[in-house]
């Protein structure tokens, strides 16, 4: 009894429709608004073709907070990706508490994002926060900085507190991933004389692969999408040198008043998102072929 | 499905329309704080004590996200009835695009100044007509630990330089002459402004804000001149920018710094223990030719046009206006009413009062006077200045390019 | 042995470390507010001021906004994974040409910043009538998991076993019998796991209740919160201690699920 040809059709009807009208539609309306002058408030707008898109190029704050969405990129994918690694290779054992260890970890993805914002402020808070308090402390006090007042290295406190989170959801995925490598292979490995390093790079990376393409496309999609901590903890500031495209678009949408402006943000940052995606999907798909 | 949904809807209706004989105003408020929120409670409650017919409905927002939504709201067919709002600028802007319910029949023959003071007049209405009901407002001031400046032997001062006089006192006795959160930027605005209307008088400084004056005017350049006697001396707290206003008010109720440019809230906030030792006194006046201006924002209520219920909306904002719904919620929170016939419910207040009376004029506050995207530009820029000093001539063209781009010519 | 006590003398400090700003966020919520206003944040409460708690749930009523959070998140989680399953079922069991651009636009939906859809879906919403409304919400969050739980679905699905399907149709299967009595079951570990992610998710979700919900009433925990947040001053005790009330939820779900999240995860990610 061979299936209809309409039967794929038939299951995807309802959430394909559901899923176009209520996020694809809205896609196309925000790429149509990014070619008018909308303020989000009037009746009537103007569409301006391409001019909201040349004035990217030119604007001061589009460009810092593309250069800061590239420090994020680098950050999430060059720490968060092999620290959650890390991370879920050592937990990865039969050890009493282990499973508290993981607990611990899934905690910072539970809390509101506004108090975390907010707790981190005080911990970096440049006199009285703790950081500085035990780095003073320990005598480092050289590199007790104004973490999140100065314009140089704000960008990066942000970074920093972004992966505390980010590496929790990493090493979450990889966890996952390592239950598929089975001890018997490794010890196999181990009996037949392959080093630790070899046994890692040959043997287990390999059986991970799945779970690294989930985690270094999900850590590529949070860093140029990252909002939420900078909003809460700077506001893009000082004088948005944190600034990141999600943030400014949202400040020049909402606050400014300038939602045809904000909209063709949101599209070159989907595009860009979507670039590179794309390069490091085929890029896997084509290793796996190998 | 249209159908579907107006069917529903219908049903929901009919059953509505029995269900409930009174009717609803819905009323949107970011005033989240518990005080205000609990005023704001009992005056709706007694204006439903007093008009059972109706039945108001209060939906409070944090109010940061009030600011985003209200513009989504506004345009929309079934906007809420009465909303929270501030006087000036952000308030006019709305009215310019025709999203706002001119009041001038809420008050009646005897008009707006038989309610309130004609000072407030001009930041509540747009084009000739009333949009604004003002509720309450407070006074900015200098805000100090009356302790340190006893112990050190200093005077309030009256002149800048007995200002300048005074933070160098307090800061050789290792205290911070002066305390700023500039995470939020607006508290910066607040240096600014006052220095503005005590450099350059009040009609410039609403001149400058209407857009109408370069920001690389050479008067505008003076303002930064003062500003900047303070901050080379290091006068104010180092690193503000990290600090929320909250934070830095730390320190000047942990004893550490001595002086805070803020509004009268923050007397709400500060504990029992440091109340009794804070007091505050007006900016210090640098060119005495010019008058006394204060700032004083003004907070209260608007009718969106698009509201569904626009003849309870004024009944309600009727009752808001009246001598014992002002006084009622002034007395809760220590604040100004802004009907005349109120007087102040503390001594605090009186002293604010006083102070506001003994002034020439009133201006709103940098954010609630400019345009919202200026005011970002420029309130990026005062941070910006503060910070890094020797950028003024960037920082004053870069406002300069923005004011154009906004306000043409 | 000694190994095993030197990976704990230097794991639980780090542990530890790690959660700090959870223990500060405790610290915060037994602080009165004079405490917060005056003392650093690290320091330790001058009195134990457990009243924050009562006030959170008094007060800022949020016995009622984490009711709303269920009744919100608990259908949008059963939606999502059953429109979800439908589709990813479509997408890994036939071979069909429009499969791979399909795929696609499910995945190309995740990848632009939320923010930029506010004002379509609000404005969508109030011609829809269902602004303001707990169905409006769920349904949108329903349709914008859809993207995400698909991709994820599917790659677990097509691990299973071609033979399997092969075997019942032979004996007289329809397709939605082998939807429902074989793949469904399957990947049942897949389908748990994915009930902690989204749930945490939706519970979490502040941005689409700021935009599509105007009511006290119906308003969930995540806006609750920020309420507490005044003009002027935010009592930051009162309003950790909510959060960590409104965090209550999620950690049981997953301490529940624990278990089959991280072998469900596995599964997919074999052979996916």
């Amino acid at each position: 009894m061979k299936s209809k040809w309409w039967a794929p059709y038939a299951f995807l009807a309802i959430p394909l429709t559901v899923y176009t009208v209520w996020v694809i539609v809205p896609i196309f309306r925000t790429m149509i608004l990014s070619f008018t002058d909308w303020d989000g408030l009037s009746a009537s707008y103007n569409f301006i073709g391409l001019r909201n898109f040349l004035a990217l190029f030119h604007d001061r704050v589009f460009l810092t907070s593309l250069i800061n969405n590239v420090k994020w990129l680098v950050g999430f994918s060059l720490v968060a990706v092999p620290a959650g690694l890390g991370l879920a290779m050592l937990f990865n054992r039969q050890l009493r508490g282990a499973s508290v260890f993981k607990t611990m970890i899934f905690l910072p993805m539970t809390l509101s994002f506004v108090v975390i914002g907010q707790m981190w402020s005080w911990i970096l808070e440049p006199r009285q926060g703790i950081l500085n308090m035990v780095l003073r402390a320990l005598g480092l006090g050289a590199i007790a900085k104004p973490w999140l007042s100065d314009p140089a290295i704000v960008t990066y406190a942000l970074i920093g507190v972004a992966l505390w989170r980010q590496i929790s959801y990493s090493m979450i995925l990889f966890l996952a991933g390592l239950k598929n490598v089975s001890p018997a292979l490794v010890e196999a490995a181990y009996v037949d004389g392959a080093g630790a390093w070899q046994r890692f790079w040959y043997l287990v990376l390999p059986l991970l692969r799945p779970a690294t393409i989930i985690a270094v496309t999900v850590n590529i999609i949070d860093s140029l999408r990252a909002f939420d901590i900078i909003y809460v903890m700077t506001r893009g500031g000082p004088f948005y040198s944190s600034s990141v495209m999600a943030n400014y678009m949202y400040i020049e949408a909402f606050n400014n008043y300038r939602m045809g402006y904000g909209s063709a943000i949101a599209v070159i940052q989907f595009i860009i998102t979507f670039g590179f995606i794309a390069v490091y999907i085929i890029h896997s798909l084509r290793g796996e072929e190998k | 499905m249209r159908k579907v949904t107006l069917v529903v809807l219908g049903i929901v209706l009919l059953l509505g329309f029995a269900g409930l004989a009174k009717q609803t105003i819905v009323l949107n408020s970011y005033m989240s704080d518990p005080a205000p929120k609990a005023a704001l409670e009992q005056l709706v409650q007694n204006f439903e004590a007093a008009n059972p017919d109706y039945s108001v409905v209060v939906n409070t927002f944090a109010h940061e996200d009030f600011k985003t939504l209200l513009r989504t709201w506004l345009p929309m067919e079934k906007a809420p009835d009465v909303v929270t709002w501030f006087a000036g600028e952000r308030m006019r802007y709305f009215a310019s695009q025709g999203l706002l319910e001119p009041l001038s029949t809420v008050f009646g023959e005897d008009g707006f100044t038989s309610y309130f003071p004609s000072s407030f007049k001009s930041s509540c209405e747009y084009g000739g007509e009333t949009y604004f009901l003002p509720q309450s407002w407070y006074w900015w001031g200098v805000y100090y630990r009356k302790s340190i400046f006893q112990s050190l032997g200093i005077q309030v001062p009256v002149t800048w330089a007995q200002f300048l006089n005074a933070c160098d006192k307090i800061k050789s006795a290792s205290y911070i002459p002066i305390t700023i959160g500039t995470k939020y930027l607006w508290t910066a605005a607040g240096w600014f402004d006052y220095l503005d209307l005590r450099v350059n008088g009040f009609s410039f400084h609403m001149d400058l804000t209407a857009g109408k004056i370069p920001y690389t005017d050479p008067r505008v350049k003076k303002v930064f001149e003062y500003w900047g006697q303070l901050v080379a001396k290091d006068y104010f707290i180092k690193d503000h920018a990290a600090y929320s206003w909250q934070e830095a008010a730390n320190y000047l109720f942990t004893g550490k710094a001595a002086m805070y440019l803020m509004g009268q809230f923050i007397f709400d906030a500060a504990p029992e223990a440091v109340k009794s030792d804070l007091g505050f006194f007006r900016v210090p006046v640098i060119d005495g030719s010019l008058g006394l201006y204060e700032e004083t924002p003004i907070d209260g209520f608007m009718i969106p046009a698009n509201a569904t219920n626009k003849d309870g909306a004024k009944l309600f904002l009727k009752y808001i206006a009246s001598k014992e719904a002002q006084e009622s919620f002034a007395v809760q929170l220590g604040r100004l009413a802004a009907n005349k016939d109120v007087a102040p419910p503390d001594v605090q207040a009186q002293q604010g009062l006083d102070m506001i009376l003994a002034s020439d004029g009133v201006s709103q506050f940098y954010d609630r006077d400019t345009n919202p995207e200026m005011a970002t530009a420029g309130m990026n820029g005062f941070v910006e200045f503060m910070m890094y000093p020797d950028r003024l001539d960037s920082i004053l063209q870069q406002l300069e390019n923005k004011r154009l781009e906004i306000f043409g010519k | 042995m000694k190994k095993r006590r030197l990976f704990y003398l230097l794991w639980i400090p780090l542990a530890l470390l790690w959660i700090s700003p959870l223990l500060i966020s405790i610290l915060t919520a037994l602080k009165s507010l004079d405490d917060l206003l005056l003392a650093p944040a690290w320091s330790l409460p001058s009195y134990w001021h457990i009243g924050n708690f009562a006030t959170a749930w008094t007060i800022g009523h949020l016995g009622r906004y984490i009711l709303n959070s269920f009744v919100i998140a608990g259908p949008a989680v059963v939606g999502t994974l059953l429109l979800s399953s439908l589709s990813a079922f479509a997408l890994s069991y036939y071979r069909f040409k429009a499969a791979g651009l399909i795929l696609m636009i499910f995945v190309g939906g995740m990848l632009l910043p939320f923010q930029m859809l506010m004002i379509p879906v609000y404005r969508f919403s109030i011609s829809l009538g269902i602004y303001n409304t707990y169905l409006g919400v769920v349904l949108f969050h329903v349709s914008f998991q859809l993207g995400f739980c698909t991709f994820f679905l599917r790659s677990f699905m097509k691990t299973l076993p071609r033979s399997l399907f092969e075997a019942a149709k032979v004996d007289g299967a329809s397709d939605v019998l082998l939807y429902a009595r074989i793949a469904l079951p399957l990947i049942r570990p897949a389908l748990a796991a994915l009930s902690i992610l989204e749930f945490t998710w939706i519970w979490n979700d502040y941005l689409w209740a700021l935009v599509l919900i105007q009511s006290d009433k119906i308003k969930p925990v995540t806006l609750g919160l920020t309420v507490l947040q005044g003009e002027y001053i935010a009592q930051w005790n009162v309003i950790a201690a909510g959060a960590l009330l409104a965090a209550i939820p999620p950690v049981v779900v997953f301490l529940v699920f624990q278990r089959h999240f991280i072998d469900g995860l596995t599964m997919g990610a074999l052979k996916g």
